[in-house]
């Protein structure tokens, strides 16, 4: 008795959201049917494949431009999310299970790249600075922004913090930005030649599971001739920074961030002005 | 995340499991009938990946349970790790995911995304962009200094 007043029933969920279970499928089957499409732009092969054209089309009937989808609906699709994401992650691991001799040998390897991660700083950082951003630099800079990091952040300085704020900025510009930018990037370097691909492939686990999937399909099209050891490489490298990931950031990245930030941040912010005038009263 | 298992169940039923299908037939021309026990082997991996998630009190993401039960049957200490592979093989890792772009679309605050300023969207393509050179420059010096391209 008491389950039924707990949980709803199944026939209550299914009418709640077989809107969005019917309009889903719609948009799987157009985006499917556009399919697979490759660019060449330079040297650059750019690969725009059915999940890009399901994001664009999904983005388009939501609740904020044509209004298809509400609200409420809106909410439940993210939570959905981390559901329908399961079966990929549950391929990864197959293919990860099946070339384990080869995962076991390039083991050290995943774990020294990981260490990449500091890549956010040294390239975002001084930039965010030398724009004007002051504390929110902070936390958009120390991580990838994904959900784990956020919620670090705000849990380290509080949600209406600065430096929450600038990672709360990095999370909802890197779903729809960075998953369509890290695929174009993968291409883009990919073309260089100047990596293999398995390298590329271990750096496609940037922390974000959609992310992931973006950049080692792209190169897993590129490269057919690797195609399942990138994508079991990929997903090790993204298994990895899920786990260690929150680490990485309370124990090697945020602190790095802040006394770069401390150290810059005078040096060569536009907005940096307190300090001089203070001099100028000194003297 | 508080759903309970058959509410999982049902979710991923009517999302990944239906649209799998749909993309796999149409993205890598499989039929459906031969993609079904795939996608059968890769729901039930991931329906034992989130229930162990809920049963072992680590503070690690579910989906890790999910990428290490998949790991686990498909290794060669499996003895049933030759079915698992052959099956999943006729499902293109490109059809699961599909579904996945569709909800995070979906669910999307595009007000909060367009309130964003131009500042920080090049903050953002840095920060990626600096995650994934850096990580692809320290793999491959891993990669020449320990000659593990010659085992792949």
């Amino acid at each position: 008795m008491k389950n039924k007043e707990q949980y709803q029933s199944i026939g209550k969920i299914i009418k709640e959201n077989y809107r969005l279970y019917l309009a889903a499928l719609v948009i799987v089957l157009v985006a499917e049917l556009i399919g697979l499409k490759k660019l060449q732009i330079g040297s650059a092969l750019i690969i725009i494949y059915p999940m890009l054209f399901a994001i664009l089309i999904s983005v388009l009937l939501g609740p904020d431009i044509f209004r298809f989808f509400k609200e409420k609906e809106s909410k439940n699709a993210s939570s959905l999310v981390l559901v329908a994401i399961t079966p990929f992650m549950a391929k990864v691991g197959v293919l990860a299970g099946a070339n384990l001799p080869k995962l076991v040998d390039v083991g050290p390897g995943l774990a020294f790249q990981e260490l990449g991660h500091v890549g956010t700083i040294f390239l975002a950082l001084p930039v965010a600075i030398l724009l004007g951003i002051k504390k929110e630099a902070i936390g958009a800079t120390s991580s990838t922004c994904r959900d784990k990091d956020y919620g670090l952040i705000c849990h380290l300085y509080g949600a209406n913090s600065p430096e929450a704020r600038g990672a709360l900025s990095i999370y909802i510009i890197g779903f729809l930005i960075g998953t369509i930018y890290i695929g174009f990037l993968a291409s883009l370097v990919a073309s260089m030649n100047i990596f293999h691909p398995l390298a590329l492939a271990m750096a496609s686990g940037v922390g974000s599971g959609v992310m992931m999937a973006a950049a080692s399909s792209t190169l897993a099209t590129i490269y057919p001739e690797y195609a399942d050891q990138i994508v079991m490489l990929a997903g090790a490298s993204d298994m990895l920074a899920a786990i260690v990931g929150i680490y990485f950031t309370l124990f090697i990245s945020l602190p790095l961030t802040r006394k770069m930030y401390y150290w810059l941040e005078p040096r060569i912010s536009p907005k940096h002005t307190r300090e001089t005038k203070n001099m100028k009263v000194g003297s | 995340m508080t759903m309970n298992m058959r509410d999982w169940t049902i979710s991923l039923l009517f999302t990944s499991v239906i649209t799998t299908l749909v993309a796999n037939l149409i993205g890598n021309h499989m039929s459906i009938a031969e993609s079904i026990p795939g996608v059968m082997i890769l729901s039930a991996i991931a329906f034992i990946g989130i229930f162990l998630g809920k049963l072992i009190p680590l503070r690690i993401p579910a989906i890790v349970y999910v990428i290490l039960t998949g790991l686990l049957v498909a290794s060669p200490i499996s003895p049933i790790s030759q079915p698992i592979i052959d099956y999943t093989a006729k499902i293109s890792f490109m059809a699961p995911i599909t579904i996945v772009g569709t909800l995070a679309g979906i669910g999307l605050n595009f007000k909060s995304f367009i309130s964003q300023s131009w500042k920080m969207v090049i903050v953002a393509i840095l920060v990626f962009t600096g995650t994934f050179l850096i990580q692809a420059i320290f793999a491959q010096v891993f990669l020449n200094l320990t000659d593990t391209l010659d085992s792949f």
